[in-house]
């Protein structure tokens, strides 16, 4: 059965809002974040002289992963909570645009193509604007399978770009 | 004016350092999703991943995996140089209790008016020396009598 359908092909193309991430960059997210990614550069919580004018700074990726579940949002672990075909994953997968109808296929990650242009720094407030840039069906040995790219630019308060973002997600 | 590291030290073949990291254990994968806020069961519910994903085990994040390269070549480049493009593919999974070592190879230099470019492959092999995450990278670095790469970065035209 093609996973492509007419439906799911509508999606390419659409661009979402240009939205703000909940929190702001704080040293105790930042933190938690290098010492779990096993990095101890100093510039993550003290700053370095040269680097963005000595400011701390957040590790290249880190705008990427911002994008959590608000207070006033649903509460997708309690609500699924007895359903078998629940995978977690509730936050990140599709940048702020709507979910394509591809109920209990698989989700796995395929990749990026990243490019960094400044320093996520502490205090700064984060946005992202995503768009659905294709979707493609290949045949894997496990069966039919989606390669949905997401192309996401994340910035700063004033437009200035922080990084593009076009990653390759795995439906199965 | 001197850097850490410059272009004019580089040439094509060369082997930057690497990084290892592992062995990854669950605790490590778990304290990943909880810095990023990302429950998704493959990464810490044996049952389900194994069960209704049918996968061979608890799969190290590619989330996980990209901190990785990125830290390679920033660690690289030092604070004087820039980590503008990098291209990665997950091609092969990675599971808990696997140690990985993150390599990269000078591909190609190119001469800019204020800087220099560096593209690099690399990847990231499990101790048996399965490529995992092949991947290229472009980073710039400063000249050796030149000032630091400008910041921020602006793409140079093609």
């Amino acid at each position: 059965m093609a996973l492509l359908t007419d439906e799911v092909r509508g999606y390419i193309g659409i661009e979402g809002p240009r939205v703000a991430a909940c929190d702001i960059i704080e040293a105790g997210a930042v933190r938690r974040y290098a010492q779990a990614i096993m990095d101890r550069d100093e510039a993550y919580h003290c700053g370095r002289p040269g680097v963005a004018n000595g400011r701390p700074i957040a590790p290249p990726l880190y705008p990427v992963f911002m994008f959590r579940t608000p207070f006033d949002a649903i509460d997708y672990l309690t609500e699924r909570a007895s359903d078998p075909d629940f995978d977690g994953a509730v936050t990140g997968v599709s940048n702020g645009l709507p979910e394509l109808p591809l109920h209990g296929l698989a989700l796995l990650n395929g990749g990026a193509e990243v490019e960094c242009f400044r320093h996520p720094q502490h205090g700064d407030t984060i946005f992202q604007q995503a768009r659905y840039a294709d979707i493609t069906e290949r045949m894997s040995k496990s069966g039919p399978m989606l390669l949905v790219v997401v192309d996401t630019v994340y910035s700063i308060e004033s437009g200035e770009p922080i990084m593009r973002y076009r990653k390759t997600l795995i439906r199965r | 004016m001197g850097h850490p590291i410059s272009f004019d030290d580089i040439k094509q073949g060369d082997e930057i350092p690497g990084l290892h990291k592992g062995p990854l254990t669950t605790a490590h994968l778990m304290r990943w999703s909880s810095a990023i806020e990302n429950w998704h069961k493959i990464h810490y519910d044996l049952p389900f991943a194994t069960g209704h994903d049918k996968l061979p085990s608890l799969l190290v994040n590619g989330s996980f995996k990209q901190q990785f390269i990125m830290q390679l070549l920033k660690d690289w480049v030092g604070p004087q140089g820039w980590v503008w493009k990098v291209n990665f593919q997950f091609r092969a999974m990675n599971i808990v209790g696997e140690s990985l070592d993150v390599w990269g190879r000078v591909t190609g230099l190119r001469r800019m008016a204020d800087y220099g470019l560096v593209d690099l492959e690399l990847g990231i092999r499990n101790a048996e020396g399965k490529e995992s995450t092949p991947g290229t990278a472009t980073v710039a670095l400063p000249y050796r009598d030149g000032p630091a790469v400008p910041y921020p970065f602006v793409a140079p035209s093609a």
